[in-house]
């Protein structure tokens, strides 16, 4: 296929994705609100423990007492990691629920194509709506201020982690042809996250899933945001941050692409793309 | 009818089990026969889950991983295991043991909402629906043999938890107030049971009803007081918690076990908890027929 015939085909995928979005508005609302409102318990757990604002010991671990700012931002950039496993990871098993998965599979248009043109519109209504929350929750008193001198790394940084965990959820994606039901292994790597990512604690506390951690680009990813949006630091070491992040971006991608390929090919030879 | 043909027949293999009709045994024989059926449901439910081990281990591993974030949360807040806050609050200072025995008990809420709420829509998918709908038993059977089946796989969840928990941390508890943990922890689960009645009707018209359970499930695990007490939750969300079952089963839990301060007597936990029973049970059990009766009635039982 040409490059114009490939582009074509990941622009039909994404204004089909995006129609299919809008034909169920109540969703797109459901995901601007939940994942904030899902932080509510851990701000009333951290008012019960140690009253309300500052912690001496998360200021010890993390630099900021201000564990309403850490876990609001720990919701926001995570809805980029879950928006891959379930927008992109789990895509094609719903093409298999739709009926439409035989059609994709026989269509002149790699699998992989498709997946990009779903990847590249998860990512931007991701993008959307997390931008409505930071917006939001800036103008409530949770001592989160966004200036454009603080945005623009912070989007360097989201754009580098995005690129690996799509690539991640790509893989995954191939997953799902071969094992078919995954809803129940998409919960598990979500709480896998949760547990060895610094998206609701920080993962300092301790010793296994600080180790674990800096396996996941997320950590990274966290770790730098924070540093930008609630210290103020100029220098987080951005750039040696945005390196270790392209490293793995490049893993992931690389490996991603592999293995959705080979998992691709062997459901086509064992004849299963169109079992549920 | 022998007991084992009687079974038999709720699993699908064509035998239809008649009603019994002898008016004068029959409010006893129609509550064995209910009986058969929701422990046929049971087995049947178990039989499915276990033809996938795998999945059946990661659903034991699951609560564990959910739960620790908290914890370590919690640990982390405070620069270690006890909270001065805390103790000011409800009269103990051990968030381990708290946040455990907390989230230990609202499993039972997931299970209500999604367990239990889905029980129809699995069956649709699995093309079994109609013919769970043709046996001759009141469909609020069938969802309470899904419902032992749940709260069966959530004892086992809750014990892995607290396995887990005692082995890393050791979980503080007083052991004398186990049993009437328990008490308040069944009498929330019959609560419960309505509320999953009304989930479970939900998907018969909505279908891909998970919006509903995720929604409702959220803002219960925010006004439930799982891992804080009441106190701390504004004035408006603190009377609303108070209409939900898991509020006195999770602060009546820990008032036991932990010695936690409800703010309420332990008579007048019971008393609420009787009353919410009965009310989530009725309305539960008015909604489903009601959604029934229009699903029959406008033939949509089959569409997906």
């Amino acid at each position: 296929m040409s490059f114009a015939a490939t582009a074509y085909v990941i622009r039909a995928e994404m204004v089909k994705t995006i129609r299919i979005y809008f034909s169920y508005p109540v969703i797109i609302v459901f995901w601007a609100i939940f994942p904030v409102l899902w932080v509510f318990p851990f701000l009333f757990q951290g008012k019960a423990l140690v009253g309300p604002g500052q912690s001496a010991a998360f200021q010890q671990l993390t630099g900021s007492g201000n564990y309403m700012a850490f876990i609001l931002i720990g919701a926001m950039v995570s809805n980029f990691v879950f928006s891959g496993l379930w927008g992109v990871g789990n895509s094609l098993r719903e093409e298999t629920y739709w009926g439409t998965m035989e059609y994709i599979i026989a269509s002149p248009t790699h699998p992989l194509v498709i997946l990009v043109g779903k990847t590249l519109t998860e990512a931007a209504i991701t993008t959307c709506i997390v931008a409505l929350q930071a917006t939001l929750i800036s103008f409530l008193p949770f001592g989160i201020a966004f200036t454009v001198a603080k945005v623009l790394p912070v989007l360097l940084l989201v754009g580098l982690l995005m690129l690996g965990f799509y690539g991640f959820a790509i893989a995954f994606a191939g997953f799902t042809l071969l094992i078919k039901e995954v809803h129940g292994w998409v919960h598990t790597l979500e709480w896998v996250f949760f547990l060895f990512s610094p998206i609701r604690y920080p993962v300092q506390v301790n010793v296994i899933t600080a180790f674990v951690s800096k396996l996941i680009p997320l950590t990274w990813a966290l770790i730098a945001i924070r540093g930008i949006i609630m210290l103020n630091q100029r220098d987080v070491g951005i750039w040696k941050i945005a390196g270790v992040l392209l490293g793995m971006d490049a893993v992931l991608l690389v490996g991603g692409y592999l293995t959705f390929v080979a998992l691709e090919r062997k459901t086509r030879r064992d004849g299963t793309v169109g079992m549920h | 009818m022998a007991e084992g043909s009687r079974v038999q027949g709720f699993k699908g293999s064509g035998t239809r089990t008649p009603e019994p009709r002898n008016p004068r045994t029959l409010p006893l024989a129609r509550l064995r026969h209910y009986a058969l059926a929701v422990w046929a449901e049971n087995i049947k439910e178990w039989k499915l889950e276990l033809t996938y081990p795998l999945d059946f281990l990661r659903s034991l591993i699951d609560p564990v991983v959910y739960l620790l974030p908290y914890v370590l949360y919690g640990i982390a807040l405070v620069g270690g295991r006890y909270s001065p806050n805390l103790q000011k609050l409800v009269g103990t200072s051990d968030i381990v043991s708290f946040i455990t025995i907390g989230y230990v008990f609202i499993g039972f809420m997931n299970m209500a909402l999604w367990a239990m709420g889905f029980s129809l829509r699995k069956e649709q998918m699995y093309g079994t629906l109609e013919a769970v709908f043709a046996a001759p038993v009141p469909r609020w059977v069938f969802t309470m043999g899904m419902s032992m089946h749940s709260i069966l796989h959530q004892f086992l969840m809750i014990a892995v938890q607290l396995i887990f928990i005692t082995a890393v941390f050791s979980l503080k508890v007083n052991p004398a107030g186990l049993l009437p943990s328990l008490a308040m922890i069944g009498l929330m689960l019959v609560a419960l049971y309505g509320i999953g009645m009304i989930m479970a009707s939900t998907t018969l018209i909505f279908k891909q009803g998970w919006l509903i359970s995720e929604a409702l499930g959220s803002l219960l695990m925010v006004v439930t007081p799982i891992a804080y007490p009441l106190a701390v939750l504004p004035v408006f969300m603190q009377k609303t918690a108070l209409t939900v079952p898991t509020t006195y089963g999770i602060l009546a839990a820990r008032h036991f076990l932990l010695g936690e301060q409800m703010g309420f007597s332990v008579g007048t936990a019971f008393l609420r908890v009787a009353v919410l029973c009965v009310a989530w049970v009725v309305f539960g059990l008015v909604v489903f027929a009601l959604i029934d009766r229009y699903t029959r009635r406008s033939g949509t039982l089959s569409h997906y």
